[in-house]
Formats: structure tokens, sequence, C-alpha cells
């Protein structure tokens, strides 16, 4: 049984993302991510020196700021702040810059569903752009789930305000490997399957849920594919610059 | 505290006398002349009332929202404007998150006296219930990127969402004329705000050095000035507001001068921002046109109640696609065809109404093919489904349309989707459809490629989609 999405896209569909790097011209580092019509833009100022007072100095942290379209900021505001700074701390190599802050702005400009996950490739795709040193890449991706069962990928807004339960997933992206594929097998099988940020809302089953992983993770390969396909070209259009 | 400070940007003293002594000689940095300011382009978001502009490298985004709110007492008739800056720390280094700094709140009244003091928005329209409820209408201010002269970008940005916002359309009802009903932009069209005039903001830097001065300062230049004067006019020849805070003493003349500069400069920005609103409300116009048409489209078939409202929508399609263009074309050889279908019809008249209704492909169609964002109306770009082309009179539509679900099956985002189960669903769909589609399937073939060719243009041209094209 099908349902219908209002934009004609099928279940396993998602909009259509764009992701242009070196927005800003003060920051270290930009990013403007946008997947149908949520759009956000990252910000990332590189390693500043010094922690805050209840942070580990033996580490380097990351500061996230939250800023929503309009209004005060509140709880929600403050969750995602939360979520990012986690899901970020886990993919930057924190070692080597001990003792200090790298902090992550993050200005929602439209929000049409799926508002996290796309901060959270915007994020990501800015801090390459800064260049912090990270492990891997994280993909992020939004999956919801109706009544009857269906998954569905990339909801929009009222969607998402529809459904019975969604979930935010954050995946490391897959791997390209250039080394042949029996000693990559082991790593690489660790490395994809793993889950960096789940959260969701609503309610959902076991079963679901794991279904809701499943999918999302099939997607996120296409997701990846884009993102390195994306953070790629820059490099060769810089140095025509220099030149 | 010290590793704040030591995180704090600070210009060289070279750069410092580089950029003065280049001044003494009248040459800018970034080789612009003393009184031209950088490339201003404004960009207008998805909704009503969200504008962001570009002013060389400084990126302010303004964005307008409204609620019903109590009036003040003192002024019971009047709805009220409240303008809120956020120096988001994106935008440089040495802002902070939290409460604004002394420059943010200037910034904010500044803009504030420039906008609400000189009544250039009318507030008395925005009273819905006199002593009781009117529009308060917000305007937040996000500095993105700093690189001078924020005054000047955040004002054009204000200016820019507030030209370009629709509050909605609310009516008095209920027992005693009471009641406010507040109606969803679906429902009424939402109305813009009576803007009586565009005050403009103009920024002078004043150097250390006798008499320069240059208009638009970057933000080198705002690290090297001595004083800072900021004149708001409009293109009326009044002068809304000077803010001159401080810095260092300037003669009379020179003031006198910095003002006629303003008022050419102010002539200027007003023609930019003028154009660009009317560029916007007709592509806005053209956007609502075209919205009119979706949901005869997108209609799924055949019940009676439906038909008489679809007809009367499509009459409408028909008076207003002068401006649109192909769809008069669609439409009438819908029509024609189908008195000569009637014939072929075995279902009879639930068939031959469904036809009637213009826009046949049913939503519960092939979900396969996504083609373009929720903006695509095109019901031709649904591509077709195997069995029901198998089950068509006419064989030689068959190759082009599988020409055509080809093209469409590329243009697939992610994987799979199982083209079985949409078979399957397909099957499931009532026989009235069916017949519909394929009636209408061969009917179209004409201006199918028509429609088709020009959305997959524009498809290409859009941001990489995600099926690595």
């Amino acid at each position: 049984m099908e349902i219908d999405r209002a934009d004609g896209r099928n279940p396993n569909q998602l909009r259509p993302l764009s992701c242009s790097r070196g927005v800003l011209n003060r920051a270290h580092g930009s990013a403007s991510w946008a997947q149908g019509s949520t759009q956000v833009l990252a910000a990332v100022y590189g390693p500043k020196a010094g922690t805050k007072k209840n942070e580990n100095p033996e580490k380097a942290s990351v500061e996230v700021i939250w800023k929503p379209k309009t209004g005060q900021i509140g709880k929600q505001e403050k969750e995602y702040e939360m979520v990012l700074k986690r899901t970020l701390q886990s993919i930057c190599i924190l070692t080597i810059h001990p003792n200090t802050t790298t902090s992550v702005i993050v200005q929602v400009v439209h929000d049409d569903g799926a508002l996290l996950p796309c901060a959270i490739n915007a994020s990501c795709a800015a801090l390459v752009d800064a260049g912090i040193p990270l492990k891997h890449l994280a993909v992020a991706i939004c999956c919801c789930l109706a009544d009857s069962g269906l998954v569905m990928l990339d909801p929009t807004k009222l969607e998402e305000e529809k459904m019975k339960a969604f979930v935010y997933l954050v995946l490391p992206n897959s791997i390209l490997s250039v080394l042949p594929e029996e000693s990559s097998s082991v790593k690489g099988e660790q490395m994809e399957q793993g889950l960096i940020t789940s959260v969701t809302h609503g309610v959902m089953s076991v079963d679901d849920y794991l279904h809701c992983l499943e999918r999302g993770r099939a997607a996120t390969s296409k997701m990846s594919d884009f993102l390195r396909r994306n953070l790629q070209p820059q490099l060769s259009s810089d140095s025509s610059k220099a030149g | 505290m010290e590793q704040r400070l030591a995180n704090a940007w600070r210009m060289t003293v070279n750069e410092k006398k580089f950029i003065e002594s280049a001044l003494v000689s009248g040459l800018r940095v970034d080789g612009r002349n003393l009184y031209d300011y950088r490339k201003l382009s404004i960009n207008f978001g998805k909704e009503d009332g969200s504008a962001e502009v570009h002013l060389g490298q400084t990126r302010v985004m303004g964005i307008a929202t409204s609620q019903l709110v109590q009036p003040y007492r003192d002024r019971p008739n009047e709805g009220t404007l409240s303008i809120f800056t956020e120096f988001s720390p994106m935008a440089d280094p040495s802002f902070e998150p939290g409460r604004p700094g002394e420059f943010a709140v200037e910034l904010g009244r500044v803009i504030d006296r420039g906008l609400r003091e000189s009544r250039a928005v009318d507030t008395e329209s925005l009273c819905v219930l006199a002593g009781k409820l009117v529009w308060a209408i917000r305007i937040d201010l996000h500095i993105l990127d700093n690189g001078g002269n924020l005054v000047d970008a955040a004002n054009v940005a204000a200016l820019a969402a507030l030209s370009t916002f629709r509050r909605p359309e609310c009516s008095l009802g209920g027992e005693n004329g009471q009641e406010v009903i507040v109606h969803p932009p679906e429902a009424r069209e939402p109305l813009p705000l009576i803007i009586h005039h565009l005050p403009i903001a103009v920024t002078f830097a004043f150097f250390s050095n006798e008499s320069t001065l240059v208009v638009d300062p970057t933000h080198q230049e705002e690290a090297v000035m001595a004083g800072r004067m900021t004149a708001t006019l409009n293109t009326n020849g009044d002068i809304c507001a000077i803010q001159k805070a401080g810095g260092e003493g300037v003669p009379q003349s020179v003031i006198m001068h910095c003002l006629r500069i303003a008022a050419t400069k102010a002539a200027d920005i007003t023609v930019k921002i003028r154009d660009t609103v009317e560029a916007y409300n007709t592509e806005r116009a053209l956007r609502k046109i075209k919205r009119h048409s979706a949901p005869v489209a997108l209609d799924v078939s055949g019940t009676v109640p439906n038909v008489r409202k679809n007809q009367v929508k499509s009459e409408d399609q028909r008076e207003v696609s002068g401006s649109v263009g192909t769809q008069v074309e669609k439409l009438k050889p819908m029509n024609e065809r189908k008195n000569s279908d009637q014939s072929k019809d075995i279902e009879g008249k639930v068939v031959t109404k469904s036809l009637e209704q213009g826009g046949t492909n049913s939503k519960d169609g092939n979900p396969r093919s996504f083609i373009g964002g929720p903006s695509s109306w095109d019901p031709y770009s649904r591509g077709v489904d195997w069995d029901f082309l198998k089950l068509s009179l006419a064989s030689r539509e068959t190759s082009k349309f599988s020409k055509k679900q080809k093209e469409s099956q590329s243009k697939k985002s992610t994987q799979q989707a199982s083209p079985k189960g949409s078979a399957e669903e397909m099957k499931a769909i009532s026989p009235a459809t069916e017949s519909a589609k394929i009636a209408s399937q061969t009917h179209g073939e004409k201006t199918l490629k028509d429609a088709v060719k020009p959305k997959h243009k524009r498809k290409k041209k859009a941001p990489s989609a995600v099926d690595g094209s």
C-alpha cells in the first residue's frame, strides 16, 4: 500500500540536494546546504585558543551556536545544539589541537522538514571547508514512519507533522577504498555498520526502528557519493584563481 | 578573558598606515572611488518577507513576521513595528553569542529610528480591533558576514523584507462583530504592507587626516577610521535620521557636503530596491497563477461533485493561461478528443466525466518519476506504467512513452523503490482511472513533449540532484 506524498516523490526518494562551500568571507569555513526547501547556513571558526571551564583541556572542544530563523532561543534550539555538538565531537579528531575551541554556527534560512539532518550535513561540509581534521564525514537523514508502517525518507514539514513518528539518523559516510577488497573488508564492515547519532520523536516499535535504520543506511550511500563529489572539485577552481 | 582577547583580530600597523596614506591620495584599497558604493544585490527567499542583501562582502538576512497582539495603551489604533538585530558569531570572530554588544544595540536603534519614527510603514492600517487587537510586525535582521558597513546593508534588508512581506487577511465576525477570523493564505490572498517611503541609510567614515571621508567603508577601513556618521534619508528630500555618535570632530561644511552626497546615493539605492521588489512581485504573481492550475492537474478521477468545480477551474485556466502559455493547447485537444472517445469507452459516464476534469493524471499514478520539486505541476511528467501501455490501443505511442519513461527513471534520486511495487499498485486502481489514463495519454501525445522538454531542461540547470547526473 503506497502512500502519496504531496510533492510526488516515492517513499525512498530524497529531495534535491545542493551544497555550496566557501559562501562567507570572514568565517574560516562555511557551507550552505539545501534539501528541497529546507536550507541551512553553517560557519566554522577554526581552532581558537582556550576551552570553556567545564570542558576537558586535554582535548579540542567543539562549540555549537544554533540561530533560529526568528524568535528567541528556546529549549528546542538548545537541544539541537547539544545533539550537533555531540555528533561533531565524534567525527573530529580531538587530540590534534588540545586546549582549543572550534566554533560552529548554524543559521536556519528556511525550515521545511528534516532540519536537524540538514544542519548536520551543512556543519560537516563547513568543517571540511575550514580544514578541521576529521576522522570521517557524517551523513544525516530523516526517516519517518506512517501509521501504516510505511517508512518514508526526507519528509517535508507537513509530512513530519502528520506522521506517527520520525527519526533523525547520522551515519558515517561510505568508504571509498583504494586498497584491494579483502584487506579492508573487516574494518570496512564495522565502519559501515556504525551509527553515530539517532534522535527519535514519537512512538515506534523496535522492528520499525530497525527498518528505518536499514532504509536510512541505503540512502546514505547515495548521499555520501553526492557529498564526496561535491567536496572535491573546489580545489581545482581555487588553484585557477591563484593562477 | 585573556584568551578571548588573544583571539580578537587586530589590524597591523603596516595595514593601518597603508590605508591612511592611500586615502590621502584619494585611493581606496579595493579600487573604488571615495564616494562609491560596493555592488548591492538583493535576493528573496521562498517565503514572503525574507530577503538577503549582499553589499560587497557584507551579507545580511532580513525576515519579517507578524502576530496579533494587544496595542499599546496610548496608541490603541495603531499596529507596532519592532526590529531585532542578531549579530551572529558567524559574521565576525569578535561577535559573541548572547547579549548584544553596544554596536549591535546602536545599529538596531538607527534602523528603528529610520523606519519606525519616520512613519515609513503605515501602522494605522495594521489595526484590527481598536484597543484590542492589532498586528505587530517583527523584523529579524541576521548579520551573516561582516564586510563593513553593516548599518546600510541591514537597513536595505529590512526594507526589502517589509516590501515583500504579506500579512494574512482577517475579518471581523462572530456575534457582536468582536471575533477576529484570520484567513490562512490558501483561503484568501495575504495583503502587503502600506509603505509610504523608503528611508535609506548612508554611512560615512572620517579619517584623522583632515577632510578625508569615504562612503560605505569596508571592515578594514572601519578599523582605521576616526569617526563615523550615518544619514538616513528618502527620495522625497526628507532627512529621517542622522547618527554621529562621538568620534572625531568634523566641520559643518563637511556635514552638509555629506548630506548632499547621501541624497544622490539614496536615490540610487531606492531605485534598486524598487526594481528588485517589482521583479519579485511579478514572479510571485506568476507562481500564484501556476498554483491555481495545479489542483486541477492533480485531482483524482471521477466523482461527480468534483466535475463542476473543476470545469470552473479549467475555465479560469483558459482565461489566465494567456501568460502561462502551453496550458491552453493542452486543454483544447483534451476536450476535443473527449467527444470522440466516448464511443470507445467501455466504462461509460463515469469515465467521460473524469476526462472532463482536464487534469487526467491521477495522484495515485506513477510515483516513480520525480521531476523537480513541489512546484512541479506538470501532469504529464509523471511517466507511464508499462502495463497500461500494453493495453493502450495506439501502438505507436508505446515507443515514445517508453523513451520518456526511461528519461524519467534516470531522474530518480535513490535506488529502486521497486517498480514492482508500483505496478501492483497500478493494478489495484479502479478501472475508471485506468482507462482515463490510457485515454489521456493517447491524447496527450502532441502536447506531452512540449510540456516535458522545457521541464527537463530546467531540471538540469538546477543544483545537483543526488542521482549523479
